[in-house]
């Protein structure tokens, strides 16, 4: 993109791992053949990992000897064994995009990506990740580690900005289309629960002309609107969990990944039950009140 | 329709009406011969359930019967398709029914072009029309008015006003003071006599003794079949 | 009265449900409009900033995104060369490095730094002073300007961070020549420019003639000028804003497509759902009416077009309020999604379409005909003397 310059996040940019990962596509090509005649001679290489897609895509699998240079040009290939091929972990971040990685042990990526002439030890890593015994410790233990090792930056993953911060946009997206369909459905509901009603306008009116108070009538209709609503709430949750299984097979098929797109968690579910069934009671009990205070002979008279 | 007393409007010949129900067939209308001429002024009685409402479908080519010929005006509609029939009733034949059925969210006087409207009738010929109607029932001043506005025995006079709109040759009427209490079940009545007095032939059908005894002829139905005949 | 009349009668005896089932179209039409505009809107949206920047080609050293694969190395002259090709107007290269500026009181602003090389045209437009013209000038953007109280004249002090080495660069000052305005400027993004001399002083050398990326405008005919650059040289990747965006549609844009098609089925399903029922409904209020019309001699086509009818007066009203509607709710929904990190100022996600709109209409005519379709039937085979006969009884 022109005019603006891309902001880099919060991990500094990686150009030679990002070149050795360009640089594996121009290089596995072409080392295919040359990896079968040296796996004759079965000489012992340092092993890699491939992702599953960039194996599925270059034709590889365990056994296979591929090039990994770390520039465009090829310079400096060395060659490697592939010990496995592995599912790497869907990153919605990377949605549309085939992730065309290659795994290596952190000594033989060094070794790959030093430049001539520097020193062993000198080289640098960008970041690493560490897994604590109790995750609720995650921001004590990175304060400690920053109070310690002034040379790095420590956070807890959760605080992680940048991708994050897009997901709570799209949550905020989420959350207004699904008022708007709330808004969409009462309206319906409404008018759906008033003609419902009005069917029955007749022995409502019969009822108030023998002497049963309003407010019988309105908590009889409450509780009946109650139950259809909460079986209705109930029946668009099964629905809602079939939807679920079929937008997750379809995306994940449609993008080769798996990641979960539609999630039902049980909090999901119970604020779609509350907001469900008091709106579906709320909509009967406000139709059959507008028929409430109508005139009973009125209402009794076909 | 202009038709002379003594034409034949409709004529049936060993009709029977029979439906499927799941408990077995039953059999509405058993093998009835009839013509209904111009003019004629008929009533239809029995006791509930002797396939009378039946017969007045067959001879209005609402239904049709399951065997036997049905010939209206000359022409044989036994077998006609829907189309055809809908035509028929649209143009030669007026019903009046007992629950009025008159369109709610249309003025009296709309009611009453709605049929003309239909036959294709230019706007202000079927306005003309409906004010004529509704004066000779007798409800000139409430033509705006909406059904909901009216009594029972007004609901029933616009319907018969509705009926005649494409001047049929044949007014059936289906119970038409049932809903109705005496004193206006017999203003219906006199009314229903007019309309035959004006040419239409009329078949009612009727539990009503008072209203069969003003027909001159009475048919009486018993297990789908006529019964006996009364001429008067 | 003809059936549309019939029809629209028919509803305002019932106000009360038809202006809900209206309100209710008008709602969900409102949604159906607005995921019509997303699913092509941010390709439109980019596509007009691409082509409003004036370069219709892009190149870089390698098929990576500018600024995360290696720089184009001697890239003034390899902007020359380019630009001397017939097919090519002009041609401009620029590099991005970051840079903090030190505002008088010492405190820092983070802000991006770029370097553009001389040429005809650049991808900025001068907002108040004027162009670079000297070594030391710079352009920054309003925010900066804002922001550290700068205006046309004022000295600018800045350290940039150019590679990813740990080092501390010098800092320079730089004059500021002007404000302008950098179409892929994100919100609250503070950016400064000056001559790709400027970068390489600020760099401490570093990277000297490199430029991340080369903008190119052709004569008029991108893919011939992307030909003859990749005959003249093809160690470099050319990619037309066309292509570009093709990219952008098969990767990060694919999200919003994807959501857009879900959410249009559903709303579709959804609106065809409820207008069926509320027809099947009201229809089955009125059967012994419609026994009695056709009874009475009323067509089978005319009965069923009154309910046809009904079904276009409620989708056809409802689905013009919508419109209004949905120009609101796009721009609400706008609002949130710009606040994306690292969309341009200029860019939008819903992006009026004539053909989403001729869309919207065409879905919501189908939707019209499909919800009518089994009251349709019910009334079209509707027995006249069965039906009759149970008003009676009933």
């Amino acid at each position: 993109m022109n005019g603006s310059p891309p902001r880099r996040a919060a991990a500094p940019w990686r150009p030679r791992q990002a070149t050795a990962r360009t640089a594996v596509v121009l290089a596995i090509a072409a080392s295919a053949s040359l990896g079968l005649v040296s796996g004759a001679q079965e000489p012992v290489l340092p092993e890699v990992l491939l992702s599953r897609q960039l194996a599925a895509a270059e034709g590889l699998q365990p056994g296979d000897v591929v090039q990994l240079a770390p520039d465009a040009d090829g310079a400096g290939t060395r060659p490697f064994r592939v010990a496995g091929i592995y599912e790497p972990v869907p990153d919605p971040a990377q949605l549309g995009s085939l992730p065309r990685n290659v795994r290596l042990h952190l000594p033989d990526l060094l070794e790959l990506t030093r430049r001539p002439g520097a020193p062993v030890g000198t080289e640098h890593v960008a970041t690493i990740n560490i897994a604590v015994r109790d995750p609720a410790d995650a921001e004590r233990v990175a304060e400690e580690i920053n109070r310690r090792m002034p040379g790095v930056a420590a956070r807890p993953a959760a605080d992680a900005t940048g991708s994050a911060a897009t997901f709570r946009v799209l949550q905020r997206f989420h959350l207004a289309i699904a008022l708007v369909t709330i808004v969409a459905s009462t309206v319906f509901l409404l008018a759906l629960t008033i003609m419902l009603v009005d069917e029955r306008r007749e022995t409502v009116g019969v009822l108030r002309l023998i002497g049963l108070p309003v407010r019988r009538i309105l908590v009889q209709v409450s509780l009946e609107g109650l139950l259809i609503a909460g079986a209705g709430g109930l029946f668009g949750l099964g629905l809602a969990v079939m939807s679920e299984a079929l937008i997750n097979a379809y995306f994940q098929w449609r993008y080769d990944t798996a990641l979960l797109f539609v999630r039902i968690t049980p909090s999901v579910a119970a604020t779609a039950l509350v907001i469900a069934v008091p709106l579906g009671a709320a909509a009967t009990v406000a139709a059959s009140w507008a028929l409430m205070r109508r005139n009973a002979l009125r209402l009794a008279r076909r | 329709m202009s038709a002379h007393a003594g034409d034949i409007i409709v004529q049936a010949a060993g009709v029977s009406r029979v439906f499927r129900m799941p408990a077995g067939p039953v059999t509405a209308v058993d093998d009835v011969t009839l013509q209904i001429a111009a003019r004629e002024h008929m009533a239809i009685r029995g006791p509930s359930g002797c396939g009378k409402s039946t017969l007045l479908h067959i001879l209005g080519c609402v239904d049709t019967p399951t065997s036997g010929t049905l010939r209206f005006g000359g022409r044989d509609v036994s077998r006609l398709p829907d189309a055809e029939r809908s035509l028929l009733r649209l143009r030669s034949v007026g019903f009046v029914f007992q629950r009025f059925f008159l369109l709610p969210m249309l003025t009296a006087a709309e009611n009453v072009e709605l049929p003309q409207a239909e036959a294709g009738v230019a706007r202000r010929e079927r306005q003309r029309r409906s004010r004529e109607l509704l004066e000779f029932v007798g409800l000139g001043r409430r033509a705006d008015h909406r059904p909901s506005q009216l009594s029972g025995g007004e609901m029933q006079r616009v319907a018969i006003a509705r009926a005649l709109a494409n001047r049929p040759g044949l007014l059936l009427a289906d119970e038409p003071t049932g809903e109705l209490d005496g004193a206006t079940g017999e203003q219906i009545a006199q009314l229903l006599d007019r309309v035959n007095a004006d040419g239409t032939a009329l078949v009612i059908v009727t539990h009503d003794e008072a209203l069969a005894g003003r027909a001159r002829r009475i048919l009486s139905m018993r297990d789908g079949r006529i019964d006996r005949e009364t001429r008067r | 009265m003809n059936a549309l009349a019939f029809a629209w009668r028919s509803l305002v005896r019932q106000p009360a449900r038809a202006v809900l089932g209206v309100l209710g179209v008008a709602a969900v039409g409102a949604l159906l409009l607005d995921m019509l505009l997303l699913s092509e809107g941010l390709v439109s949206s980019m596509r007009d900033l691409l082509d409003h920047s004036g370069f219709d080609l892009r190149i870089t050293a390698t098929d990576s995104r500018p600024g995360a694969g290696p720089r184009i190395e001697a890239a003034a002259r390899a902007a020359a060369e380019i630009a001397a090709l017939p097919s090519v107007r002009s041609a401009v290269a620029l590099r991005f490095v970051d840079a903090r500026v030190e505002r008088a009181d010492g405190t820092i602003i983070e802000a991006a730094l770029q370097g553009v090389s001389e040429g005809p045209a650049r991808p900025l437009t001068v907002l108040r002073g004027r162009e670079i013209q000297q070594p030391g000038d710079v352009l920054v953007n309003e925010t900066l300007a804002r922001d550290a109280g700068l205006a046309p004249g004022s000295p600018l002090v800045l350290r940039a961070a150019c590679t990813s080495d740990a080092e501390i660069l010098p800092r320079i000052t730089v004059t500021v020549s002007g404000t302008a305005e950098f179409p892929f400027e994100t919100p609250g993004e503070s950016i400064v420019a000056g001559s790709l001399g400027t970068l390489d002083e600020a760099c401490g050398q570093s990277g000297a003639g490199e430029a991340d990326l080369v903008l190119v405008a052709s004569q008029g005919d991108a893919a011939a000028a992307a030909a003859a650059i990749q005959a003249a040289r093809p160690d470099l990747h050319t990619v037309t804003n066309d292509e570009l965006i093709g990219q952008f549609q098969a990767s990060g844009f694919t999200y919003f497509r994807q959501i857009g098609a879900v959410l249009t089925t559903v709303t579709v399903t959804f609106a065809l759902l409820l207008i069926t029922v509320l027809l099947t409904v009201s229809v089955n209020q009125r059967l012994g009416q419609i026994a009695a019309l056709r009874a009475l001699g009323l067509s089978r086509r005319r009965v069923v077009s009154d309910v046809f009818f009904e079904s276009v007066l409620i989708v056809g009203i409802g689905g013009a309020l919508s419109l209004p509607l949905g120009i609101l709710l796009a721009r609400w929904l706008d609002g949130i999604l710009k606040r994306m990190p690292g969309i341009p100022v200029d860019m939008h996600f819903f992006v009026f379409d004539p053909a989403a709109l001729a869309m919207h209409a065409l879905l919501l005519a189908v939707t019209a005909l499909a919800a009518a379709l089994y009251p349709m039937q019910l009334v079209a085979r509707l027995p006249i003397v069965t039906t009759l006969r149970n008003e009676v009884v009933s």
